[in-house]
């Protein structure tokens, strides 16, 4: 019986070498209900969405979280979809938080649950440039709140303008620092521009 | 040594058997990560631009953005708030309901500032209670609420600077290169993280010391880069910060402000002395103040002290000590507002309430952020950005009390990304340049002129 228990703790042992891809696990959590029709989209409503998914942490290519305000798989290796960690990534949240569609011609209002497992078909790039029925592009002395800025890289949405000239911008930022607001100086920044989403109604 | 049995053998193949299998079970149960959470817990957050600096007849409309629990409907918040102000900034506050508008798009509610408040020639103080009804929860803004309402001051003497159209290209080149570092891990060389398709961050801030000593924040490397007289040094912070805005203490030690808004401080030797977590949930900027490092922070649009004279202050006591002007050794206040798309307002103020001199800065190109206000002698120095939708450069403005004494442009230099307001510094010295290219980065000096 002794020799049993020693060789079920050298199993357990040997099983924990598996460990290293298993934590790649929180997408069993998420779902791919389709999303609610919506008629209006307001830009505080969006700030409310955005700011829920703060603390949530960020994934390459993601586009789902909870709501229990912590990165449930922090540190993932940068630029890899594989990992399936919490979190959108930039283009992912500003996605689901202008409640777009998967179909790049459709610019109706599509509310896509936190938990709604969807990164949507454009990526930073695709922003900047104003691809999709939905979205388009703004003079960026003109952004106001939740419109945004993107660049090749990245794309973060216009919490609301700030005092000494820089905005608060609600961003999924990278693996180590997370989706939070964060201050930030696109708007002056060239390799910047600005993006709307058609369609506000408030 | 005994032959084990096939008995045995069995018995042992089935031990490492079900313990592999309940590892693997146990594993698989930890690494589904927590319970999903299906709806979020009540929430409530704000946004609120203040006019700290008025144009006399401006109208007053205060607006503010009141953020909650997302519902599953995708309405807004079911909101509400009053906003408590007074004229000048003593006596009794007066109640105000905010109303709610049909647009969000600089903020839902409002309230309108009754004319006799708005005209007082001492200006008038506020801070508003924001509730989200749904939930009952609610926040204050400013956060330190009564104690440091923000003070909206009238500009009657302000002096006119007008930019007209700004002419790219025309940049100053630095008087002298101080620093430079090549990218790499090397002791001599300058961290650089990130990749072409998710961009570039190397060092995120720097400081210069009233000897001329200049430090470099090598985020990625965790460390401190100092270049004194004709040597360098180098002091292992112990840990990547990037992104991170970095000052140093008159002893010498380190004050380095992460991004989630966590002040780690550090003894000269990079040992850590104390952290300490800000009050607002963001930040803009860190800073010297008259005892210990301070920080612009949002929603609240205010300078707060984090420490003071070496002992870290609370949260709530941040809060209480805020001011809305950057505060100087000499207890006066720089009070900075950018209003519309090119407009700049800079005053230096004393006992909150009084103007002591104050300039109105107009541009036809827009104006971006505010990297540097500051009093150099009798001059302020005002660094900004000024932009089009597909170029930059920064602009030194020197400004007196004739209007503009001095100005030049400097190219934007930024291959990497820094901390927001932390491309400048000033000193008696001159004014100091951090620019990065794909080959590294390096500090520049411009030499200012200084009147006595």
């Amino acid at each position: 019986m002794r020799r049993l228990i020693v060789l079920f703790g050298i199993g357990v042992i040997l099983s924990s070498a598996a460990g290293a891809q298993a934590y790649h696990r929180f997408w069993v959590n998420c779902n791919y209900d389709a999303p609610t029709f919506m008629t209006t989209m307001t830009r505080d409503a969006a700030q409310d969405y955005a700011n829920a998914a703060r603390y949530e942490g960020y994934q390459w290519g993601g586009g789902c979280w909870n709501y229990d305000d912590v990165d449930s798989y922090p540190y993932d290796p940068p630029a890899d979809t594989s990992t399936h960690g919490e979190g959108g990534d930039c283009s992912g949240l500003t996605f689901k938080t202008w409640r777009e569609s998967t179909d790049t011609w459709r610019d109706g209002r599509y509310y896509w649950r936190a938990l709604r497992n969807v990164h949507g078909p454009y990526d930073a790039a695709s922003f900047r440039n104003g691809n999709g029925a939905p979205n388009h592009v703004v003079a960026k002395s003109t952004a106001g709140v939740m419109d945004a800025f993107a660049s090749s890289t990245h794309v973060g949405m216009v919490f609301m303008r700030s005092l000494y000239g820089g905005d608060q911008i609600v961003e999924a930022k990278c693996e180590a620092c997370g989706t939070n607001i964060f201050y930030r100086t696109y708007r002056s920044d060239s390799s910047y521009g600005g993006v709307g989403r058609w369609g506000w109604t408030g | 040594m005994r032959r084990p049995s096939i008995r045995s053998l069995a018995g042992g193949a089935a031990g490492i058997t079900s313990g592999v299998i309940a590892g693997v079970v146990l594993t698989a149960v930890s690494a589904a990560g927590p319970p999903a959470v299906p709806n979020p817990p009540a929430l409530i957050d704000a946004a609120h631009v203040p006019p700290l600096l008025r144009m006399p007849g401006e109208p007053l409309r205060l607006r503010y953005s009141i953020v909650c629990t997302p519902n599953d409907g995708g309405l807004p918040c079911d909101g509400s708030g009053t906003v408590y102000i007074r004229g000048g900034d003593g006596g009794q506050f007066r109640p105000f309901a905010l109303r709610r508008g049909h647009d969000s798009k600089e903020g839902r509610y409002y309230v309108d500032v009754p004319a006799e408040l708005a005209s007082a020639a001492a200006g008038f103080s506020y801070y508003a209670v924001l509730r989200d009804d749904s939930s009952g929860a609610t926040v204050t803004v400013p956060s330190g609420g009564a104690d440091t309402p923000q003070v909206s001051l009238p500009l009657l003497d302000a002096i006119p600077v007008g930019l007209g159209r700004h002419l790219f290209g025309r940049v100053r080149a630095p008087d002298a290169q101080v620093a430079e570092a090549s990218w790499g891990a090397a002791p001599q060389d300058v961290g650089l993280a990130g990749s072409r398709e998710l961009g570039y961050s190397g060092p995120s801030s720097f400081d210069v010391e009233p000897d001329g000593t200049v430090d470099l924040l090598d985020s990625v490397n965790g460390r401190v880069m100092s270049w004194r007289r004709d040597r360098r040094e180098v002091v292992t912070l112990g840990g990547a910060a990037e992104l991170a805005d970095f000052a140093v203490d008159a002893d010498g030690g380190f004050d380095v402000l992460e991004p989630r808004g966590t002040l780690r401080t550090f003894r000269p030797d990079g040992t850590p002395k104390w952290s300490q977590t800000l009050a607002d949930r963001t930040w803009a900027k860190l800073a010297h103040g008259p005892s210990g490092p301070v920080v612009l922070q949002q929603p609240s649009e205010q300078w707060m002290p984090v420490a003071d004279k070496g002992t870290p202050l609370t949260r709530s006591a941040q809060a209480r000590a805020a001011h809305d002007g950057k505060p100087l050794a000499n207890g006066h206040e720089i009070v900075v507002e950018r209003v519309g798309e090119g407009e700049l307002r800079v005053a230096e103020t004393a006992s909150r309430s009084t103007v002591l001199r104050a300039w109105r800065i107009t541009s036809d190109t827009p104006i971006g952020e505010v990297q540097l206000a500051e009093p150099l002698g009798p001059r302020m120095v005002v660094v900004t950005k000024t932009y089009t939708d597909d170029r930059d450069e920064f602009v030194v403005l020197m400004l007196d009390r004739t209007g503009l004494a001095g100005s030049f442009s400097v190219a934007s230099g930024s291959w990497t990304e820094t901390a927001p307001l932390a491309r400048f510094r000033l000193t008696a010295g001159g004014l100091y340049r951090l620019r990065t290219t794909e080959s590294g980065a390096r500090i520049d000096r411009f030499d200012l002129e200084v009147p006595r």
